[in-house]
């Protein structure tokens, strides 16, 4: 009789454990919202997005790693990239994907943008102008090493449209130039097609 | 530039190796290239009947021959993923990448490792029809 009881009441508390399942500690709200895979191909619309992003970065350090351009560790800088397209692109994004695989391979070493000199710049005037530090310590002026590469990049579009489909070609174009000589040492492109109908 | 081009272990020479019709794997694609496709779902038609695999300039460069044995048309997703001597993934993943596979048509997917230490590789994919 209490052997019963006690599997009656056990089979009960699994019933009620199985109905309401565990919470997620998670804060969510009437909205559905979902965290989703940045790497997923998005096609929401045919304008220039996270996938052309990953797409054109992941071809350019390939196609630069591949060749060999390389080799010795060199100095590179980002110099401008222009946005031909009639969108809004932050094509400083691309390049720092481009940037940012580059420096995790281990294969190059990047001296500071024209973008990101006056923050240099504004370090060592106030390591050895502020009085505050040891001057042994002091990073020295004039001690910074200067590119032998500067990247170039480039992205524009040919957009077709009539009732109902419309294309977007896109092209970016990366060069690396030789600072001193001023010559192109290596040269790539992508090329993307997206279509959409209606 | 000169490149350096060494071959890393002979392109896997795989045509008329015989087709292997394994679980999980694209049915007729050979066994020694399908050890190297993660194929999610069914394969669709779609084969892989070759891989060449090269190290260039320290870095590990493949190329596979994407082949759709229908006439309808195919929608390949797929990605490359990069392994390390221990089997762990390098980097953080690449992105999917979509790609269409026209009638008898024959695509050739290209990836490069983006890190030296990069040994080995897995395809992930898979095939809608349209």
């Amino acid at each position: 009789m209490i052997k019963a009881s006690i599997l009656a009441l056990a089979a009960t508390l699994l019933l009620s454990a199985c109905a309401t399942g565990v919470q997620s500690p998670v804060v969510r709200f009437d909205r559905q919202v979902n965290y989703g895979d940045a790497k997923s191909v998005e096609l929401v619309t045919n304008e220039f997005g996270s996938s052309d992003l990953q797409m054109i970065a992941e071809k350019m350090v390939g196609s630069l790693l591949e060749t060999g351009i390389f080799q010795g560790r060199p100095t590179v800088t980002i110099s401008t990239v222009k946005n031909k397209t009639s969108e809004y692109v932050d094509t400083t994004n691309v390049m720092n994907s481009i940037q940012t695989a580059l420096v995790k391979s281990g294969k190059v070493r990047f001296t500071r943008s024209i973008n990101e000199m006056q923050a240099g710049v504004d370090e060592l005037q106030r390591q050895n102008q502020s009085g505050l530090y040891k001057s042994k310590t002091t990073a020295k002026v004039g001690q910074m090493t200067a590119a032998k590469y500067s990247m170039e990049g480039e992205l524009t579009s040919i957009v077709k449209q009539n009732n109902t489909t419309k294309d977007v070609f896109y092209k970016f174009t990366l060069k690396l130039f030789d600072v001193e000589e001023g010559t192109i040492e290596w040269q790539d492109e992508k090329e993307i097609r997206k279509t959409s109908k209606r | 530039m000169k490149l350096r081009h060494f071959l890393l272990c002979g392109a896997l020479a795989m045509i008329g190796a015989g087709a292997m019709a394994q679980s999980g794997t694209p049915t007729g694609t050979p066994a020694a290239v399908a050890a190297k496709v993660q194929l999610r779902g069914e394969a669709n038609d779609i084969v892989i009947p070759e891989m060449r695999i090269v190290r260039r300039n320290d870095v590990m460069v493949v190329q596979a021959d994407m082949k759709n044995t229908t006439d309808s048309n195919r929608t390949v997703f797929y990605r490359f993923r990069w392994l390390d001597s221990s089997g762990s993934q390098v980097g953080d993943g690449e992105s999917w990448k979509q790609i269409t596979v026209l009638g008898h048509q024959i695509q050739t997917l290209k990836s490069v490792a983006l890190h030296s230490s990069a040994v080995d590789f897995r395809l992930e994919m898979n095939v809608e029809t349209q």
